[in-house]
């Protein structure tokens, strides 16, 4: 299956790009990912989510990994997430910690 | 009713879950309720594919049918370990990121989305009804 997502990092801040969806089928795929920035310095960590048509656990299992294994001490960004992901996110409590916006700027 | 069996593979996950949407759709359920649907599924059918069959291969079948009330019922069944998902306790979703635990958290959406829930076992068979109401 073709990658539905990008990972860039620079000077602290991790952009992690989702389309399509993020389920069971390829959230394994990102958490390896992400696991290539384990050690770095991140101070953010920024999801793209305009593009993001659908998550589901598995999906939200890697948010949080990310926050546990790569930045303890990150904020977490969501920028731009539709009705239907906002909703599980807010369903799943993970809303309460992470920064919730339309749109991004450094 | 309709009926669908799967080998219990991620790869058949698109086509089980895409089943039990396609019946919702047929039955007239809008876009929000659909999207419910459609994560429930996958939640349920993931938690098979991962946990039913530790020892080996095996299936999953999935029917359909809408109740005299318009709900539209989902009946889930695995020949696999004995598993009551309504045996979990809920995740705790007013912990922090770094508090979270991993597990849980599947089961605990598809409660949240579905308007019942329930579980039996019978025959060796994990049978877990699903049910959305109009």
């Amino acid at each position: 299956m073709e990658p539905k997502f990008t990972v860039t990092f620079s000077e602290g801040v991790a952009k992690i790009e989702l389309s399509g969806r993020l389920d069971a089928t390829n959230a394994p795929l990102l958490q390896e990912e992400l696991k290539k920035l384990i050690g770095q310095d991140v101070k953010r960590l920024v999801f793209f989510a305009k593009d993001l048509e659908y998550i589901s656990s598995a999906g939200l299992r890697v948010i949080i990994f990310a926050k546990q294994k790569i930045g303890v001490d990150a904020q977490v960004y969501l920028v731009g997430a539709g009705e239907n992901v906002l909703n599980v996110i807010k369903m799943s409590g993970l809303d309460n910690f992470m920064v919730i916006t339309d749109s991004y700027s450094e | 009713m309709k009926k669908l069996v799967v080998p219990a593979k991620l790869e058949n996950l698109d086509k089980a879950s895409d089943f039990i949407t396609r019946g919702g759709k047929s039955l007239g359920f809008d876009e929000k309720k659909l999207s419910q649907i459609k994560l429930a599924a996958e939640e349920v059918i993931v938690n098979i594919i991962n946990y039913a069959y530790p020892k080996g291969e095996g299936e999953i079948e999935i029917s359909y049918s809408q109740r005299d009330d318009g709900a539209f019922k989902i009946e889930i069944i695995d020949r696999g370990i004995p598993f009551d998902p309504l045996s979990l306790p809920d995740p705790d979703v007013g912990a922090s990121l770094e508090e979270r635990k991993i597990g849980g958290l599947g089961i605990y959406l598809v409660r949240r989305v579905m308007d019942e829930m329930n579980y039996k076992r019978e025959d060796g068979k994990n049978v877990l009804t699903l049910v959305k109401n109009p």
